[in-house]
């Protein structure tokens, strides 16, 4: 009997490699016909020399810009808050005193102070924006990063294309969409969403296995009846639905029969000491998970920091129950960042992945500039500021600026949109590729106009 | 051979034209009305206002330009109006009064709606929390009195100089005579320039009592079909308090609901892009409403295909109407095993099993399916199905209840469904009761919410379908809440007293004889009243719940029913007419409004019956078709001409899959045997339903329920515990085949009756057939024989229990 567990590909009972077989048909599992691939190359949609990937820290619950990246040390005390700017590796930039490490990682990152959005002062608006440059309306909503790279270049290997870890974003108060899914391409391009803790100590994909009791050979033929018994009857076919769940069991047939695709989950072969260096929790983890996701082969993971801002601690320093302290950022959420980012850079350097792999980490708002009565500080989309580095993006520099109390931008005002632009800039995009919308409506990248941020190439 | 149609078509047709809106008041110098030259031939509308030629019997009373815009002249009077174009003329009559009366613009009625218009009080500029650049309007201008101030006291009154209006900054600012960080907004020579110039020079009068109140917008067209491509504009008119109308286009924020179907720019014209129906919105001072403009699919559709369509109700008639404007023929009726298996998923969450299936397939009376359906909504699996779903509407769960809590709540909803209370009894169990929890499961709502604004946002979100939440800062600034509304509709619900009862889990809610809610800007409390209803004295001693509860179960309260009815048809339909859901808001309509609006009328008139509403969409035909697609409905999703098919939900799949493999799902701390439907709380442990998307009762909110499917749960059917235990348990279904020595051919009848409600087709039948028969042939004893048909037969319902076919209600 085989085991799919087994350290290489697995020979099904029909002599066909399975790995091989299912890799030949990944393209078409994602809904991309080869013609279609062939196609986009040809547009020069894609640039197959050298792909740059994308980690994405979505850092919910909305940091303050006053307590993290753009400190105010000559502001009123209850304008600059109780922490202190630190020096960085890169001269006349400075931090808050809550990320050491960070710091010395300044030549690798560069600082977006100007960040601003228009929307709702609200979380969901935000976390919609940044991920998928716009705001929705008009009953359409747009895709995350991630999934438009997965439709314009499919996966990479055994892969999914687009892993989100560790959980999806869920309710932060807004009742209205997160931008993490594909939108409007269709839930064929949805990120694979890990669904468990990677800092648990018997962390593994759910599922990803067959039971003991179930051989490689019983998996197999179950897998042949299902499709023989599956009547192409019309009810399904032109139900996009139907359709979907045929391609979550092949993509899951593909994900459990690949070694390389298993290992790549398998956070237990890192050694102790690095795993302690991310930091022995959820974020941490999911961080050094992602470095090797990158390695295997995924080209974009999101990470989402927290997946509520109730009950939990969070970068949402309101001050009052159920939301968060000021001095979490001290002690607890800054050092679980700061360990994280700082590891993740510094490694990614030194595995030379760093020149093909972008990390962006971003709040969907900032905070208000004056800290509130209850010692916190509330939403505030009008200034905030973002980290970009990594892949072709320029580090050690500062783009934009805030005014005297980071209430809002004072030069260079950067909103979502172009911080999308410049993500699929990165990615090696082609700025004019349009997307396939409702009815076939082209629908371009970013909206018209919008341009990436030319400082940062 | 399509051309000669075409040729021959089209002379049939009657052209009619007719001039919008078919009468004009103008009132005041500077009135002014868009009139549109709006033609019909056959199915469709044109827009031939550009192209038309307009004059008037009397330029001195009125006159008309080339693009269709109507002023007063000289003096007051009457004129017709004429557009002529394509050979055919229409006229109106349009009345002239106060042509040459003093008139100054408004501030309240004028002069904030440009500034909406021109984006300056947008959320993005002088409408933001803190303003820009020191200067601070309120969000679309929601309080004018505010503004005003703003505008005329402050900065040292540079921004209104009256002593000279052009070197006021309000206007050299987005003129751009001097720099402005928000760009050029207001061309000199545009009508708002002026508006704002001559309110100026006028001394800039405040707001007064006198000021005429909106009463309400009117749109032309209100609904209208176009040709692929065609473009329309959209003209708006608001009435006063005073009894004048004014045409606001150039002031209302329009958007489309379905910009596939159709765009809309800024200045009300819209373009065709896609087949179907679109909303356009129209959002002017806090009013809303809609244009529903559409296209139809490019199908040739006979007649005799909706003369054969077997019509069983109201219901019927409605969807074919619909069919007929938007060129889709219906799919035919569904088969009898496809029909059972619906039927009996949609009325009471499981499978039929295999001798159901096979009686009903033998039964040859012509009524059966009616028969049928009456049976279904009388067993006890009816009352756990739907008590669920309006367990999660009303959120029960041990989430903020505690066990007896949670219990006694969820028994009086039991109850209820069983023995089918009103609907409008549902709410009035809850809104007019006091006393103990304990003793009246409904009161726990009270404990779950006890927060008032909590209380309000839920009570109107689930019982209205409306979502107010953004009016508890301000005016909703797309909808037509206000937030005076929302505190008033809150301080109903400032009294609701809750404390703890004699024991755990037991709390006593009573009517607090004082508390009101503040309005956060004003910091004083507003009369209660409902909303769009009268209010109640401050002062007034009677319970605001009772005042409530009147007020939401009254008939003339669309919203209260056409929400539930709208929940319901969700359920049966796979997709509500409304859609979302929950989402009723006024700029949302339904996919079929004519439907909608009869069902609920149908609704009100027997007594808000819900097992009747049931079973009168059930016995439609539209509920009884097939959900494979004809030649002309493939891309229809919104208009049921064929049945929306739809992958089963946690619950009922878990059901269904411990039915059929005879092997019940275990919940930890519940009886062996309970079914997931059965379970009243949520946060019961299943990995299982967690990964299938149970809703976690936390919002009122239909997306809690996800159906989306996943590589998660695709790993979960494959590999996870669940299934995979049930198909090899000891005392299951696939183990008593063995015990009772059934045949080969009848195990497989059996089992793809009782998953599929049908027999296996010839082709599933020989190759199953033939692998069973192959396991006789292992090598060795009878028992690893035994094992290898009882693998069979486990991997054979594997296969069929994750297949399309099983997975989806259909």
């Amino acid at each position: 009997m085989f085991r799919l567990d087994a350290d290489r590909a697995v020979e099904f009972c029909d002599g066909l490699r399975r790995r091989d077989f299912l890799h030949a048909g990944a393209l078409t599992a994602l809904g991309l016909s080869l013609t279609d691939w062939f196609g986009l190359r040809a547009q020069g949609a894609t640039d197959g020399a050298k792909d740059v990937n994308c980690i994405f820290l979505m850092l919910v619950g909305g940091p303050s810009q006053l307590d993290t990246f753009d400190m105010k040390p000559n502001a009123p005390v209850e304008i600059r808050g109780p922490y202190k700017p630190i020096k960085t590796n890169v001269p006349g930039i400075e931090i808050s005193e809550n990320f050491p490490r960070t710091a010395k990682h300044a030549d690798k990152f560069s600082l977006i102070r100007g960040m601003y959005h228009t929307a709702a002062a609200v979380h969901d608006t935000g976390h919609q924006m940044m991920q998928t440059g716009r705001l929705f309306q008009g009953g359409i909503e747009h895709p995350h990063m991630g999934c438009v790279l997965s439709k314009l270049k499919g996966p990479q290997g055994d892969v999914p294309p687009h892993v989100m870890l560790p959980r999806t974003i869920g309710n932060t108060g807004g009742n209205m969409p997160h931008g993490q899914n594909a939108g409007y391409l269709g839930k064929s391009f949805d990120p694979f969403v890990l669904n468990a803790d990677p800092s648990d100590p018997n962390f593994r994909v759910p599922d990803l296995l067959p039971p003991d009791y179930l051989t490689a050979l019983r998996v197999d033929r179950r897998r042949n009846w299902r499709e023989m018994v599956d009547r192409s009857v019309s009810e399904f076919e032109t139900s996009q639905d139907a359709r979907l769940l045929d391609t979550t069991f092949q993509k899951a047939y593909t994900l459990m029969s690949s070694a390389k695709a298993r290992a790549a989950f398998e956070l237990h072969r890192e050694p102790e000491n690095i795993r302690e260096k991310y930091g022995l929790n959820r974020f941490g983890q999911s961080c050094l998970l992602a470095r090797r996701l990158i390695e295997a082969g995924v080209r974009f993971v999101t990470i989402n920091m927290f997946e509520t801002v109730f009950d939990e601690i969070t970068w949402d320093i309101h001050g009052s129950r159920p939301f968060s302290p000021i001095s979490c950022y001290r002690d607890l959420v800054g050092p679980m960042f700061d360990m994280a980012y700082s590891s993740l850079l510094g490694e990614l350097a030194e595995r030379g992945l760093l020149s093909n792999t972008m990390v962006v980490a971003t709040g969907e708002f900032g905070r208000t500039p004056k800290i509130n009565p209850a010692g916190g500080r509330d939403h505030w989309p009008q200034c905030w500021t973002m980290l970009m580095g990594g892949g072709p993006i320029k580090g050690g520099q500062v783009i934009g600026e805030s005014d005297e109390i980071a209430a809002a931008p004072r030069s260079r005002p950067t909103t979502p949109g172009e911080i999308a632009a410049t993500v699929y800039k990165g990615l090696g995009i082609d700025m004019s590729v349009e997307l396939p919308g409702a009815q076939g409506r082209p629908i371009p990248l970013v909206d018209r106009g919008i341009e990436p941020i030319g400082e940062l190439f | 051979m399509k051309h000669l149609v075409f040729l021959i078509a089209v002379p049939l047709f009657a052209q009619k034209l007719a001039v919008l809106p078919p009468s004009v008041e103008l009132t005041g110098p500077e009135a002014r009305q868009q009139l549109l030259a709006q033609s019909t031939s056959g199915d469709f509308q044109e827009d031939w206002t550009r192209t038309a030629q307009w004059s008037s019997s009397d330029p001195k009373i009125a006159a008309v330009d080339e693009h269709g815009i109507v002023h007063p002249g000289e003096r007051d009077g009457e004129v017709r109006i004429t557009a002529k174009a394509n050979g055919i003329a229409a006229t109106i009559t349009v009345k002239v009064q106060n042509a040459r009366a003093p008139f100054t613009w408004s501030f309240r009625n004028h002069v904030t709606p440009v500034l909406t218009k021109m984006g300056c009080n947008s959320g993005a500029c002088h409408g933001a929390l803190a303003g820009k650049n020191g200067f601070k309007l309120t969000l679309r201008g929601y309080d004018p009195e505010v503004d005003y101030d703003t505008l005329t006291r402050q900065a040292q009154g540079r921004r209104v100089s009256l002593a000279d209006p052009t070197q006021s900054l309000v206007l050299l600012k987005p003129s751009f005579a001097i720099p402005h960080g928000g760009g050029k907004r207001l061309p000199k020579d545009s009508l708002e320039y002026r508006v704002i110039a001559e309110w100026i020079a006028a001394g800039a009068p405040p707001l007064s009592n006198k000021d005429a109140e909106i009463r309400g917008l009117e749109v032309f067209p209100a609904a209208a079909a176009l040709k692929p491509g065609a473009e329309q504009q959209i003209v708006v008119r608001a009435s006063y308090s005073d009894g004048h109308t004014e045409d606001v286009t150039r002031w209302v924020k329009f958007s489309s609901s379905n910009e596939g179907v159709a765009t809309v720019d800024d200045w009300g014209r819209v373009k065709m892009n896609g087949s179907g129906e679109a909303a356009i919105t129209l959002y002017y001072s806090s009013r809303v409403l809609y244009s529903r403009i559409s296209t139809p699919f490019p199908h040739q559709i006979t007649s005799d295909r909706y003369e054969k369509y077997p019509r069983k109700n109201f219901i019927d008639d409605l969807a074919l109407a619909k069919w007929k404007g938007l060129h889709l023929a219906p799919s035919p009726v569904a088969d009898d095993s496809t029909f059972l298996r619906r039927a009996f998923i949609d009325a009471a969450g499981i499978l039929p099993n295999s001798e159901d299936v096979e009686n009903f397939l033998a039964d040859r009376s012509p009524d059966k399916r009616t028969k049928l359906i009456d049976r279904l909504l009388e067993r006890d699996e009816y009352v756990d199905y739907w008590s669920y779903k309006w367990s999660d509407l009303f959120l029960v769960s041990t989430r903020r209840l505690n066990s007896t809590a949670m219990w006694t709540f969820y028994n009086w909803i039991r109850h209820s469904v069983a023995q089918n209370k009103p609907w409008d009894q549902f709410a009035r169990d809850i809104f007019l009761s006091s006393g103990s929890t304990r003793q009246n499961g409904a009161l726990n709502y009270f404990v779950l919410h006890k927060d008032t604004i909590e209380l309000t946002e839920n009570a109107t979100q689930a019982f209205l379908g409306q979502r107010i939440t953004c009016a508890r800062c301000h005016n909703h600034p797309l909808e037509k809440w206000t937030q005076t509304q929302y505190y008033q509709m809150a301080n109903l619900f400032a009294r609701v007293g809750v404390k703890n009862g004699n024991e755990p889990g037991d709390n006593v809610i009573f009517a607090k004889a004082s508390g009101d809610i503040l309005h956060p800007r004003l910091a004083r409390p507003l009369a209660p009243a409902p909303l769009d209803a009268a209010s109640i004295p401050l002062d007034s001693l009677e319970d605001r719940r009772v005042k409530f509860a009147e007020w939401l179960t009254s008939p003339t309260n669309h919203m209260f029913a056409r929400t539930v009815v709208n929940r319901v048809w969700a359920s049966l339909m796979s997709r509500g007419l409304v859609d979302p859901a929950d989402d009723l808001r006024a700029t949302n309509p339904a996919s079929n409004e004519e439907l909608l609006a009869a069902l609920e009328k149908d609704f009100v008139e027997h007594g808000y019956d819900i097992r009747r509403l049931i079973r009168t969409i059930m016995n439609s035909t539209l509920y009884q078709l097939s959900s494979a697609p004809n030649e002309t409905n493939a891309a229809d999703d919104v208009y049921y001409s064929k049945h929306i098919i739809k992958r089963l939900s946690a619950e009922v799949m878990l059901d269904a899959m411990a039915q059929v493999t005879g092997s019940p799902t275990a919940f930890g701390g519940y009886p062996a045997g309970t079914r997931a439907l059965q379970l009243p709380d949520t946060q019961v442990k299943s990995d299982f339903l967690a990964s299938f998307g149970r809703p976690p009762r936390i919002l009122c909110d239909a997306a809690e329920r996800s159906s989306d499917p996943t590589i998660s749960q695709a790993l979960h059917v494959i590999n996870g515990d669940t299934l995979n235990k049930k198909l090899s348990a000891p005392d299951g279904t696939i183990a008593l085949f063995s015990k009772l020595g059934l045949s080969d051919r009848r195990i497989l009848d059996h089992i793809f009756l009782s998953a599929y409600s049908r027999y296996p087709t010839d082709a599933e039948r020989d190759t199953m057939l033939a692998a069973l028969e192959k396991t006789r042939l292992v090598k060795g004893t009878d028992e690893a024989r035994r094992d290898a048909r009882r693998q069979a037969i486990e991997d054979m319902v594997w296969a069929l229990l994750t297949n399309k076919e099983f997975l989806f209600n259909h």
